[in-house]
């Protein structure tokens, strides 16, 4: 029988998306690296951000403008660096003239050695941006308290870390991560942040997670664009995985090749069976091939 | 008078309008503007004052994750 194909989308602020990886677009030693692993890795998004003019950078400026607009992806500016919800805004405010678009990445940072959000600022500025009008999603931890502030400020969307922003340690939560899931299980949840292999990145997608984003694990691996790659196949195996529904795990050894009929079976018993009792007519004559 | 535009003193005549600042400096597009740290949408540009000593930050799209 020919199943039918279900269309799985990933669906953020009424935007669909066929993609459930997001990749973000720094730390590449060259544009045309850049480009090719956007193009293998068929992103939904991707992020930006927003800088002073930086006079040689390869990062900014009219070309990468335009390699981003060939991409013909859709863009998240960041609110990258900002450490008060006030500057977040701001931020916010200008990566949208910037970008036009609504949509924003919204970080406050609230501890500069591992890149923590803020949890009272990012409630705060999220509360301004949906005021203003934005799709806000919000980098925040796994803590479900600050989710549900975010969700009640409006937020369609969360973004809890793995781990620390570049630091490729996968997630260092596994069960918060989990519950978190199990608690908000109609709004979008994408990883963001701390993948660093494409199992870590398959692993929370079989959790249930909507989406993955990541930067630095595809930008600094030795070759980005095979493992832009890599990513794109792990995160869709991990959906996959997620809808097919998994097996229950056993505690102990479950023979998979059925028992019944295996031959030379009656040669270990201990009380050798008779011919009469291995040649049962009541056993289905499958069982006896 | 001066001010300041990305943290770099830049003279600027007085009472101007920050449109005619943006047209002294040509900055590449796509930017976007803040005045002393609060943003400024382009449609306000001829309408906004620039005073000796303001901050002015321009902003361009950038890589970011």
């Amino acid at each position: 029988m020919e199943r039918q194909a279900i269309q799985d989308e990933l669906i953020l602020y009424g935007r669909r998306f066929t993609s459930r990886l997001l990749l973000g677009t720094a730390r590449y030693d060259s544009p045309s690296l850049l480009a090719d692993a956007i193009g293998v890795a068929n992103p939904a998004l991707l992020t930006v951000s927003l800088r002073r003019q930086l006079s040689g950078s390869k990062e900014s400026g009219e070309s990468f403008w335009n390699l981003l607009r060939e991409t013909n992806r859709t863009l998240l500016p960041n609110t990258a660096g900002c450490l008060s919800a006030h500057e977040a805004v701001k931020t916010a405010c200008m990566g949208r003239e910037l970008f036009q678009t609504n949509l924003v990445k919204l970080e406050v940072i609230g501890d500069e050695l591992n890149l923590q959000p803020d949890p009272f600022g990012l409630v705060e500025a999220a509360m301004e941006l949906v005021k203003l009008g934005f799709h806000v999603l919000p980098y925040c931890t796994e803590d479900w308290i600050l989710c549900r502030r975010l969700m009640d400020a409006g937020c369609e969307a969360l973004m809890p870390w793995a781990a620390p922003i570049g630091t490729g340690q996968g997630p260092r939560n596994p069960r918060a991560l989990r519950e978190l899931r199990q608690r908000a299980p109609q709004i979008p949840l994408i990883i963001d942040a701390g993948i660093g292999l494409p199992s870590h990145a398959c692993q929370v997608m079989e959790w249930g997670f909507d989406g993955v984003l990541l930067n630095t694990a595809v930008s600094r691996a030795n070759d980005p664009v095979q493992m832009a790659s890599a990513f794109a196949n792990a995160v869709r195996a991990g959906r996959g995985s997620f809808l097919a529904g998994p097996m229950v795990a056993q505690e102990t050894a479950v023979p998979s090749t059925p028992e019944i009929g295996r031959p030379f079976a009656d040669a270990q018993l201990q009380s050798p069976r008779s011919i009469d009792s291995a040649l049962d007519p009541r056993l289905p004559v499958q069982a006896l091939v | 008078m001066f001010v300041l535009v990305n943290g770099k003193a830049y003279p600027f005549p007085q009472s101007g309008t920050l449109a005619a600042l943006l047209r002294s400096l040509s900055p590449l597009a796509p930017f976007a503007v803040a005045l002393n740290e609060e943003f400024i949408s382009q449609g306000t540009y001829e309408n906004c004052l620039v005073h000796p000593n303001d901050r002015i930050d321009i902003v361009h799209p950038t890589a970011g994750g």
